[in-house]
This record gives structure tokens, sequence and C-alpha cells, in this order.
């Protein structure tokens, strides 16, 4: 058993040169990669969110780590087969038809990715159509949608209408977030969660989902 | 011979040197000439090819300094504001500055509970009333994005509210050019006639560009619109440091003001001589919560930067925020936050202040902190006007004659006192300087509390003079053809 102090210690301060030597010498040690990742990576990230819900830390903190979770990842991913790493739940995100912003959206991309969740990002401006035909395609757990101007967030309830009239809001689970957006209107318009920002907007999901 | 007297000098705060102005300037000109922008606005782009942009890609624009230029030519240097009996109330040119509200905010503080709540039409009613009796404040915004309207026309329901219940000048926000014809409509109604209103524009319209470097279709719609019509209008955009922009001030600037020229040369195109008021907002995206702050020092100084920038530089009138916080409640913080904003933003010269009453970061609106922000407009004019040096106020007469008057002569007793006090001093109405034992006696008030009674007082007391009846039943029909 390997001692991952090193790269626990490299990944809480993104400090990729450091982290990806680590998870390097560690492998070269012996160390199994799944080892590497639960007691290593996950073990860093896990402090990186204690640590970030506690103000403790600043979001491109945060970031940082998930970026040299990242780097590290692609050293072990060729131990690992087709599946074997699992996800926390497949995430189809967007912005909706109409609005072109996207700041929000990426950052709860971002933080859901780190989370562990496997996420597809379809931008900004997205149609009901558009939702519905990839939602078909990735069978996702969670169709996300943002909205920053009130004129845009129509567009939530008919993409919701457009999953219903395809037969997949059942099999989905139905996210919205953004500025205009309250937890009423989310009930309103029957989305199954909203998150106030990107932190919430992971534990949202995990709670949808039955994960941790 | 009567001594000459020094002229007062104003107390002006300066945050850049004329070399890191124009450092910032070329940077921005650089951002357009060698990086270029996205026009999605099929006129606008054309527009911007024919006056010798580069277009790649479809409508990736780069654009040379010389167009810059001619538009900051052409552009006027004074933008006259009139409230809507035809008074110029908002000369926007050199160190004028004038307040108001802002707009949008999905909660307000309700008056009455206290509690945060959704905003309905009423509230946009309110404010508007609000600021119509407030001395110092000198324009509305929506202050509320309803619940309760249809929101495909949410803006024109916002508007033809704030014309029913105020006379000064409205600044508002359109979706795209189908709403704001609409908006145009009505206040051509209100003005009297198209003409009129051109001749005595009561309106200005704010639109938002997208950081970085995107300009959508219906955001050009609105600018091209107002160009023509010659209706005054603002396209900052959302260069925050550290969200649409760098984290560092200076490239969040320099990106936001390269997005600003952007939307003045399509504006100058489009409408030579038109009315541009120039600004950019730079706050910051917090590192902590991910809002975008509206306590923040940075967001000051970014605009007292761009004061700066306007003085050595652009020469055209300039858009800024004060008198919110990222405070939940009408608290300490929010008066701290508050106050600073209102303060630099006068000292800084910046011309239309907005934004005034916020509260959670621009998410709540709150009557109680546009009271406020009305008594802290008063005391930083206060402070603002210097010190008026001269016979009469140095007042050695005065001096001698309570000196070497009898027993029982003082300053307080003397006609000098009696003839200067109102002027002298700062006479707060809201800001508590009683005693203790009468401060008690009179419920012990905090200042949300005082604020809370003030603005109940003013909307049960004010009376905002009314639209003619048939002004008011064409607004109507206009709101309901759809």
């Amino acid at each position: 058993m390997s001692d991952y102090k090193a790269l626990i210690e490299a990944v809480i301060k993104g400090d990729i040169k450091t982290a990806v030597a680590e998870t390097q010498s560690v492998l070269d040690a012996g160390s199994n990669a799944r080892d590497i990742l639960d007691k290593g990576l996950i073990a860093g990230m896990d402090e990186v969110g204690e640590r970030f819900s506690k103000g403790q830390m600043f979001v491109p903190q945060m970031l940082r780590s998930a970026k040299t979770m990242k780097e590290c990842m692609k050293l072990l991913e060729p131990f690992f087969q087709e599946g074997d790493i699992t996800s926390k739940g497949k995430v189809l995100i967007g912005t909706v038809k109409g609005d072109l912003h996207d700041i929000g959206k990426n950052l709860v991309s971002m933080m859901m990715e780190g989370a562990g969740f496997t996420i597809t990002d379809l931008g900004v401006d997205v149609s009901p159509e558009s939702f519905v035909q990839k939602a078909k395609e990735v069978e996702p757990d969670i169709v996300a949608m943002s909205a920053l101007l009130s004129t845009t967030m129509p567009s939530m309830p008919r993409t919701i209408e457009a999953l219903q009239r395809a037969g997949i809001r059942d099999k989905v689970k139905v996210m919205i977030g953004g500025a205009p957006v309250t937890e009423k209107y989310a009930q309103e318009i029957k989305a199954d969660s909203y998150a106030s920002d990107a932190g919430s907007a992971v534990s949202k999901a995990k709670n949808l989902l039955g994960v941790s | 011979m009567k001594p000459m007297e020094p002229p007062t000098f104003q107390p002006r705060l300066k945050v850049l040197n004329r070399d890191q102005a124009l450092a910032i300037h070329t940077a921005a000109l650089e951002i357009l000439e060698k990086t270029g922008f996205r026009m999605e606005h099929p006129g606008a782009l054309e527009m911007l090819a024919d006056a010798g942009g580069k277009v790649s890609n479809g409508d990736w624009v780069k654009l040379p300094a010389h167009l810059v230029d001619e538009a900051l030519k052409s552009a006027p240097k004074q933008i006259d504001l009139y409230d809507q009996k035809g008074n110029k109330t908002m000369p926007l040119v050199n160190g004028n500055t004038f307040y108001g509200t802002g707009s949008d905010a999905i909660f307000t503080l309700d008056l009455e509970t206290g509690q945060r709540r959704r905003t309905v039409l009423k509230d946009t009613a309110n404010f508007a009333r609000l600021v119509d009796g407030l001395e110092n404040m000198s324009f509305a915004m929506s202050m509320s994005n309803p619940e309760d309207v249809p929101v495909e026309d949410i803006y024109v329901y916002v508007f033809a509210e704030m014309v029913r219940n105020i006379n000064k000048p409205i600044v508002f926000i359109a979706d795209s050019g189908r709403d704001i014809v609409k908006i145009y409509e009505i206040a051509c109604l209100v003005a009297g006639s198209e003409e009129a209103l051109q001749e005595k524009p009561f309106i200005l319209n704010y639109s938002e560009a997208i950081s970085p470097l995107r300009f959508p279709e219906n955001v050009m719609e609105k600018l091209i619109f107002c160009a023509e019509k010659r209706i005054p209008i603002c396209l900052p955009s959302g260069s925050n440091a550290g969200g649409g922009a760098p984290v560092t001030l200076a490239g969040a600037m320099a990106l936001g003001i390269a997005e600003n020229l952007v939307g003045l040369v399509v504006h100058q195109l489009a409408g030579k001589g038109a009315p541009f008021l120039f600004g950019s907002n730079v706050s910051v995206l917090d590192m902590k919560s991910t809002v975008i702050s509206y306590g923040c020092p940075e967001w000051s100084l970014s605009q007292a930067a761009l004061a700066d920038m306007r003085d050595e530089i652009y020469g055209l009138p300039i858009w800024a925020f004060a008198g919110a916080s990222d405070a939940k409640v009408m608290d300490a913080q929010a008066g701290a936050e508050a106050m600073f904003s209102i303060i630099t933003a006068m000292l800084s010269r910046a011309n239309l202040i907005h934004d005034v009453g916020f509260l959670e970061y621009g998410s709540t609106s709150s009557l109680e902190m546009v009271t406020m922000a009305n008594e802290l407009v008063a005391m930083s004019q206060f402070f603002t006007g210097g010190i008026p040096v001269n016979e009469e106020t140095l007042a050695l007469e005065v001096i001698e004659r309570v000196v070497s008057g009898g027993p029982g002569s003082m300053f307080l007793m003397d006609d000098h006192t009696f003839e200067h006090f109102m002027q002298a001093q700062f006479l707060p109405k809201l800001l508590d300087r009683s005693r203790y034992d009468s401060w008690e006696e009179a419920g012990a008030m905090d200042l949300y509390k005082r604020c809370n009674t003030e603005a109940k007082r003013i909307l049960s007391e004010h009376q905002v003079a009314p639209k003619p009846d048939r002004v008011l039943k064409e607004i109507d029909l206009i709101l309901r053809s759809r």
C-alpha cells in the first residue's frame, strides 16, 4: 500500500506538475490504478470540496484542482477498461433557446464534471428539439437547463413539453437554474429540481440520482 | 474694494494618470483590430464591412482603429434627458451626476412584511412613485421583473407602469427590435409626437452585449433602432473581472471598453450624431459565491477609472452604478456598500448612475434602500460641494463680534448663524442624531425602520401628476395588441 499523501496534497494545491509526477511515481512503484484514483485523486478532490463548502477555498483554486486531477487521470486511463470508471451519472446541459449566456452554465458543467458526472454540453441557444435529439442519443440521467434572461425562461417549460412529447420525460430528471429562476418557478413548470448556484447544482444532482 | 474670492474647489477623485488611461484605450483598440468580435446581426455586419471592418468566418469582425476615432468624433458630447413634462432635468455632460434605480430585480423586500418575495407589476409602480417623490433620485428603472405580466411583453408592461407613476426620465430595457417598437410608441404618446420625443427625449435604453466580444442579433436590433430614432442608448457588456473578462481590472476594462466601442461604431454608422452614453460595467465575479458583486470596491474603482478615461480621451457622458449592495437585508453592510459607491461615483463625476436601491447583488430591490440612498446622495452632494472661502464664510467680523460681545454672546445667537446655517451645514432627515432619550421615545427605530416609515409616507402622500386620459387609454390599447 502506497502513501498518497504527496499526491493528495498536490491535488489540493492544484500543483499539476507535482501531481502528475507523483502519479507516475506511485504507478512505477507498483500501485494499482484503481487505488491511486480512489485513495489519491478522489480523496484529494473530496478534501477540496469540503474546504470549498466551508469557504476555505476559492473557485479558481477548486477548478485548478479539478484540472490537476484530469491531468493525472490521463496517466491512469490506459489501466482501465471502458466502463471501469463509474460515472455518478450522465448530464445533458445547455443554455435554453434564445439565450446566449454561458458563464453560469459552464461553471455548473465544470463543477459537475469535477464531482464525477459525465457531461454533454450542448452550448447556448439550445432549442427544445436539440435537447430531445441529444437526450435520445446519449440517454442522460439528468437534463439541465440554464437561462439568464427572464424572457428566455419560457424555453424551459417548452423543452420539458418536448421531452414529454418524445416520450422521454420519465426517463430523465430535469434541473434548472439561472439568475431569474426560482424554486417556485421550477415547481410551476414541473422541473424536478432547481439549483441556485454551481455548488448546489452538484448536491441537487446527487440527490436526484441518489448517489453520494 | 472687496477682496477677490478664490473659486471653490470641488473635491474630485482621480484614479488613473493619462498614461494609464491611454494604455487601456490602446489595449481596447488592439482587441478590436487583432482579436476581433462576433457580430450576429447581418445588417450591422454589413455596415461594419462597408466601413472597412474585415469580416471572416461569417460573422467575425476585426475593426480598424480609425473607425473608432470617427465614431468618437461624431457622437454628441452632451446628452440631455427631459422629464415627461418637457423640462430639461438631466443634462448629461461634464461633471453632472444623476442617480436613479435599477431594472429587473426578481425579488423585492415587501414594504409591509419585510419579507423577500417575487416582484409583481405593482412594485414597478411603487418604485416609480417613490423615485418621483425623492428629490435626489433623477430617473427610474423598473426595479422589478414582475411575474404577473405576459413574459413576452414584460418590458412593455413595466414601461407603461412607469409612465403611469412617474414624470421623471425613464431608463428602459427591451428584449429586442420587436418590443422596443411598442415602448417607443408609448413614449411618443407621452411626448406628444415622434418629433417631440426626439427633441426632448425622456427615455434612454439600456442594452447589453455579451462578454467576451459577442453581439447578439436582438441586442443590435435595439441599438440600430435607437440610433435611427435618436433615442439615447447605453450598451455596456458584462465584462466583469473573472467572469466575462480577465480577472485583472485593467484587462477587464480594456475588454469592456472594446465592446462598448463596437456598439458606438455600429451606432454611429446607423445614425451619425445620435446620442450614445458611454460605459462598461466592470464589477467582479465573487470567487466564493460566483455572484457578480454589487457592493465591491472594484466596480467603483473601475468606473472612477472610466471617468478619468472620459476626461482624458472619450469626452462622452458615462454610465455608472451606485447605491447597491450584496447584503440580503438592509443592514450595516448595505449602508456601508451603498455609501461607498454613491460617494465615489459622485467624486469621480460619473454622469448617469443607476442601480440605486438594490440588495442581494441586484436580485432584490428595496424601497427602503432607495429612500436611504436618497439621503446618502444628499450627504455626498454636500461633501462634493467643497468649502466656499470668502469674506462671508471666513466670518472674521462675526468672530470679532462674538468674542468682544458681553456675557451671553455666542455664535449660536448671532444673525450670521441664522442666515447661513441651512447652507453651511448638512441637515439630515433620516440619519439620526437625536439624543438617546428622544430616540427611545420615538420608538427606538433603526435606519431601516425609519426608511420604511418614510417610504410608506411618500407612497401615501406624494401625488404624481397623472397623464391625460387619452394617453392612458391608448397605452392600454398598445398593451392589449399582440
